[in-house]
């Protein structure tokens, strides 16, 4: 769609346009009384919202957090591409809520007890004492700043893809990115987590809306799910065929990495941290536990959708099948404009909500974990809030120019961001665990998914690398610890 | 608070009488544990490996019948992961020392 082109009367890109100046001084007003409502200048209350966050507004935070600029548009780029195998996004998704069953139950009443902030606080914590356990520490905050530093920046480059669309190209790609990162900058320094929890539940509810209206739209359009399948399987009957064994293989592989590498995110486990309760986390989980089928699903059958649509779309993108899909609904008449709006709206949400997160976790991982102490002052905040800034900063000019999918940048943040987990998930459930073992595990998994990644290649008959690097990983941070403790034992004896 | 102390407390709960394994808390353990397992053979079932990738398309609710398998497993693991977390019990009291 064009700037300013008409459909049944209504200008697009206008009502884009004013649509995303209301909604970028709703999250200004939300921030500004967010940051009235703060107690004090101190890490916990800027990076966890005094830990108080209540079961619905947690919820919403989980969820707008967790659904990000590449679940609303690289999931449907991926979906178009790969037919109804991708399916498995809604399964991966899942996993997530399942494999927090490992960690929660644990890491909570441990964070509480010890006051964290960071998902460093745990490594200090669990590992005091240790030969290695600062170097592992210094290894896990550096490899997660450079997942959240790579979440970030998919993050950018949607808002700005998103921005121009919605506004019909009035406001261009990089004016798009600019802006939107000084907003989201500016209402983060403000108001910390609280600000963010709160536009998040905002954004959570405009995402929940927008979906719900997207689905109607596609079932409607389409014939129903019946409709969908048979113009896929008119146009390419491959994406309706039963998967092919290395498909299958790459499935479980997905659910693992997605399973296991999601949960360690910091601002997942900074979430975990800021819930008021028990209660108020384990009701926003069992939430969570529908959120796919809510979300991810309907954004694959967007994708699958598309295929019937394959030779209109030829030569788009895979992440722009999403826009693209919604300009088309938009045109056709002015309600159908008005709710296109609504759910380009709500993926912005989606993408903003992730990167205010990510934003808010790199300044408490990089003040508290890799430049300062376990300091409870104002200056580990001040640090923070200046050490996302410059990060941000940075990120720009990545955005604007660097070629690359969105779904390349998932499998890229998730390949690193797994090689931590035997640090969590290992460290909470085996007392025997050191921190060297854990240190030279997280190398040698790091070295070999890193390696075969810069080599161009990414999987093995269908494994992730990751995977494969975790599972070396685990092994030596097992045989490592063992061989450690029995050789303390032995000098001891 | 250190980290190493949940596995004293977890150490020093395995130690109790054999009267608490009969426990309501105990039970509901079991019982989280029974639905985690059902929820990873669904996710076994999920993925159509045991099928032949040549099977003609056969449609079940408007949907490939291979994926309505999976969604229907899918949505299984979504209510039994929803009970299994209105199951799960943590504290946010101190240990007892």
């Amino acid at each position: 769609m064009t700037p300013g082109s008409e459909t049944g009367g209504l200008d697009f890109g206008s009502v884009g346009t004013v649509a995303l100046i209301l909604y970028a001084v709703v999250l200004i007003a939300v921030a500004e009384i967010a940051r009235r409502a703060r107690r004090d200048a101190s890490p916990a209350d800027h990076f966890l919202a005094g830990r108080d966050l209540g079961a619905f507004v947690l919820f919403l935070t989980l969820y707008a957090t967790a659904y990000s600029g590449n679940s609303l548009l690289g999931y449907p780029g991926r979906a178009y591409q790969s037919g109804f195998a991708f399916i498995m996004a809604t399964g991966f998704m899942m996993s997530i809520v399942v494999v927090f069953h490992a960690l929660v139950p644990k890491l909570r009443p441990a964070a509480r007890r010890g006051g964290y902030i960071t998902p460093g606080d745990w490594i200090r914590d669990r590992f005091e004492g240790q030969p290695g356990a600062r170097a592992l520490r210094l290894s896990v905050g550096a490899l997660m700043s450079v997942a959240l530093l790579n979440f970030l920046l998919a993050q950018l480059k949607a808002m700005g893809l998103v921005t121009s669309h919605i506004t019909g190209g009035a406001i261009p790609f990089w004016v798009g990115v600019v802006g939107l990162a000084a907003l989201i900058l500016f209402y983060e320094t403000r108001g910390g987590m609280r600000a963010v929890a709160w536009t998040d539940a905002a954004q959570g509810v405009l995402m929940v809306l927008g979906l719900a209206a997207l689905l109607g739209w596609i079932l409607d359009e389409a014939g129903g799910l019946a409709g969908i399948t048979e113009s896929v399987a008119a146009v390419r009957p491959a994406a309706v065929a039963v998967p092919a064994a290395h498909t299958n293989v790459n499935w479980f592989s997905t659910i693992v990495l997605l399973g296991l590498a999601s949960v360690v995110y910091p601002q997942a486990i900074q979430r975990i941290y800021a819930a008021r309760d028990a209660r108020a986390l384990r009701r926003s989980l069992a939430l969570m536990s529908f959120m796919p089928l809510a979300t991810t699903l309907i954004v694959t059958l967007i994708g699958i959708a598309a295929i019937g649509q394959v030779d209109s779309l030829a030569g788009v993108r895979s992440d722009e099948v999403m826009p693209e899909m919604l300009v088309r609904w938009g045109q056709a008449g002015t309600l159908e404009s008005l709710l296109a709006v609504l759910v380009f709206l709500a993926a912005l949400a989606a993408i903003m909500s992730t990167a205010d997160s990510c934003l808010l976790s790199l300044g408490s991982l990089l003040a508290r974990d890799l430049l300062g102490g376990a300091s409870a002052a104002e200056r580990t905040t001040r640090w923070g809030k200046q050490a996302a800034a410059v990060f941000l900063l940075a990120m720009i000019p990545l955005a604007l120019f660097e070629e690359i999918t969105l779904w390349r940048l998932i499998e890229l943040k998730l390949e690193l961001l797994v090689q931590c987990v035997p640090a969590f998930l290992l460290a909470l459930h085996w007392p025997r665990l050191r921190a060297r073992g854990t240190l030279l595990g997280l190398w040698v998994g790091l070295a070999w998914g890193v390696g075969f990644t810069l080599a161009g290649v990414p999987q093995i008959e269908g494994v992730h690398v990751g995977v494969i690097g975790l599972g070396l990983n685990g092994a030596v941070a097992v045989g490592a610890s063992i061989l450690e403790t029995r050789g303390g034992a032995l000098a001891r004896a | 608070m250190s980290g190493s102390q949940i596995f004293e407390s977890r150490r020093a709960g395995r130690a109790g009488d054999d009267s608490s394994r009969r426990s309501p808390r105990t039970l509901r353990g079991r019982l989280r544990r029974g639905l985690l397992l059902v929820i990873g053979l669904l996710y076994v079932a999920s993925v159509p490996w045991y099928r032949e990738s040549d099977a003609p398309l056969v449609l079940f609710l408007g949907l490939p019948d291979w994926v309505a398998v999976a969604l229907g497993c899918y949505i299984a693991v979504a209510l039994l992961n929803a009970w299994a977390w209105g199951l799960t019990e943590f504290s946010d009291e101190d240990p007892p020392s």
